[in-house]
């Protein structure tokens, strides 16, 4: 067993069937850290506050709102959201190739690795191969945990991969962005084209560390060897434990002190 | 380069001494493993793996490590656990020799496992007492808490196993084997076992935790029956200043040396580990199978 897989089912188009699993390709690197009161360094929990009432607000009594306006809302419960929720789906059904460059890198959400199955071996290589050479992606379309996914299929050394799109209309217009159109000076385009010449590397993330994730885990290293951990106290409540254990466990006392 | 069961794992750094008053090198460590690993796999199988490595030596700085190394080769087993808060960890299964092996090359002189299967993470396969030395106290109180524990537990048809935790304490397990048991039972459970002792043993035994309590006394410290935490695996090496082992022991021995007065001899160092399994086999193989029930929860 190498990686967990988060999803099983098939590949297909045409007459092409490949069963595959996929597994995640990036782990974020993020250093996590638990809230914690200063008091006495309990784990902190969070839970839904109501202003208006400066009360906390149990899970059984809160509801979705969508907002349609000022103060106006439109409530959905769960099973009205899950009515509408679409079926899991076994497959990812690959409905056109394109051509991998002509899918703007704004579009790429979030990556994960396709893994032959058992038996699909031959056909996942072939497909990887072919994609390779044509440089294509396939476009699927699938649902995995509830939610449905547009998604391109591309080769990624000789592997597959899998990722996951933005539809289109989650894409902000960037029309404001373009600043007025204005004539661009030969001269001008050359010499950015030196310096950018100049600046040119290839592409190797491996020199770029995440420098804060590092710095954070240098300066955890060293607190922990000054001091030692802060822990909580336990709940120390004097309660006592069953009734009727108690009693065992009391008239079990007894007859071990006799003998001893 | 190394090559076991067909599989290509490279070994680093064999002759770097771990434990500087022994001389005992990281390639020795790898071969204690090797050697008890028919023994100390079954108890670590299916276990969300805590690395508590040592690269420079059990002299030198430590780290946890409960997330699985992401860059553990492709055969190493894992799986997905959700931590405190909420979020999802990848971690370590050391199902088999070859995994065992790759951890130990990372010096992981220690292995730490929790007391549920990863698959069934609130429902743990034993309870445990961990009966911890305070300042002023030593392993021959541990010892008679020990055996009057047995004998307590006994009171109620629960057998239970000892074993040392390599360091200054013992660990006395109950298997359960229920799939029904959770940590708030044998939480429960251990707790009020540790307060009825304490009630009946003022001087010798402690349920609390706040050190000033635990002087010349021995804390059951019934908090480790949780599924956040995690205990030293049995047949684990520890890292204190000798190669010494978490070593199940027979209740006969536990009365013997408390009665010889000489409760030192208990700790059990790598080599011994080794002879006394092939001369006994696994004295924890009960915890894998036998079933009972915790009373009156």
């Amino acid at each position: 067993m190498a990686m967990q897989s988060i999803w099983s089912g098939t590949i297909s188009f045409s007459l092409v069937a490949i069963p595959v699993q996929l597994v995640r390709a990036v782990e974020p690197g993020r250093v996590s850290f638990r809230l914690l009161h200063t008091k006495d360094y309990s784990p902190l929990s969070r839970r839904m506050f109501c202003p208006r009432e400066e009360k906390m607000v149990e899970p059984e009594d809160i509801i979705r709102g969508y907002e349609i306006g000022p103060d106006k809302y439109i409530t959905v419960t769960d099973e009205e959201l899950e009515s509408v929720s679409p079926e899991r789906s076994r497959t990812i059904e690959i409905v056109e190739f394109v051509d991998l460059k002509d899918i703007d890198s704004i579009y790429y959400d979030h990556p994960y690795y396709l893994v032959p199955s058992k038996g699909g071996e031959k056909a996942y290589q072939l497909l990887a191969e072919v994609m390779r050479r044509t440089n294509k992606a396939g476009l699927a379309k699938f649902v995995m945990g509830e939610r449905e996914y547009l998604v391109a299929i591309k080769n990624i050394e000789g592997a597959l991969s899998l990722i996951t799109l933005h539809f289109s209309e989650e894409i902000l217009p960037d029309d404001d962005i373009l600043p007025g159109a204005s004539p661009i000076e030969t001269l001008e385009t050359a010499r950015m084209k030196k310096i950018i010449k100049e600046m040119t590397a290839d592409f190797n993330p491996a020199e770029h560390a995440n420098e804060r994730r590092k710095s954070i885990l240098t300066l955890l290293k060293k607190k922990a060897k000054k001091q030692p951990p802060v822990t909580p106290p336990d709940i120390e409540d004097d309660e006592e434990g069953p009734v009727d254990l108690v009693a065992a466990l009391e008239a079990s006392m007894r007859k071990v002190k006799k003998n001893r | 380069m190394a090559q076991i069961a067909g599989r290509n794992l490279s070994l680093s750094n064999l002759e770097k001494v771990l434990y500087p008053s022994t001389g005992f090198t990281k390639a020795h460590v790898l071969e204690y493993y090797r050697l008890v690993s028919p023994y100390i796999l079954p108890h670590l199988r299916g276990r969300a793996l805590t690395l508590k490595r040592y690269p420079d030596g059990v002299a030198e700085e430590y780290f946890f490590e409960k997330r699985c190394p992401s860059h553990r080769p492709s055969w190493v087993a894992t799986t997905e656990i959700t931590r405190g808060n909420g979020e999802p960890m990848t971690v370590c299964l050391v199902n088999d020799l070859d995994t065992l092996m790759w951890v130990e090359n990372l010096a992981s002189l220690e292995l730490h496992v929790p007391l549920a299967r990863a698959d069934t993470p609130e429902n743990p396969d034993a309870v445990v007492f961990d009966l911890d030395p305070g300042n002023g106290a030593g392993i021959l109180d541990c010892l008679r808490v020990a055996l009057i524990l047995r004998d307590l537990l006994a009171g109620l048809k629960l057998a239970c196993f000892p074993k040392t935790s390599g360091m200054k304490g013992l660990h006395v397990l109950a298997p359960l084997n229920q799939k029904k048991t959770t940590f708030d039972d044998t939480k429960k459970f251990s707790k009020s076992v540790a307060q009825v002792l304490e009630r009946n043993y003022p001087d010798l035994v402690t349920s609390k935790m706040a050190k000033e309590q635990r002087v010349k006394k021995v804390f059951i410290n019934w908090s480790q029956n949780d599924s956040s935490k995690t205990m030293v695996c049995v047949y684990s090496l520890r890292a204190g200043e000798r190669p010494t082992v978490s070593f199940p022991m027979t209740w006969k021995e536990l009365e013997h040396l408390e009665s010889n007065g000489n409760p030192d001899k208990i700790q059990v160092e790598q080599s011994e580990a080794v002879n006394r399994l092939k001369k006994s086999g696994d004295l924890f193989g009960e915890m894998l199978i036998m079933k009972q029930r915790l009373p009156y929860i």
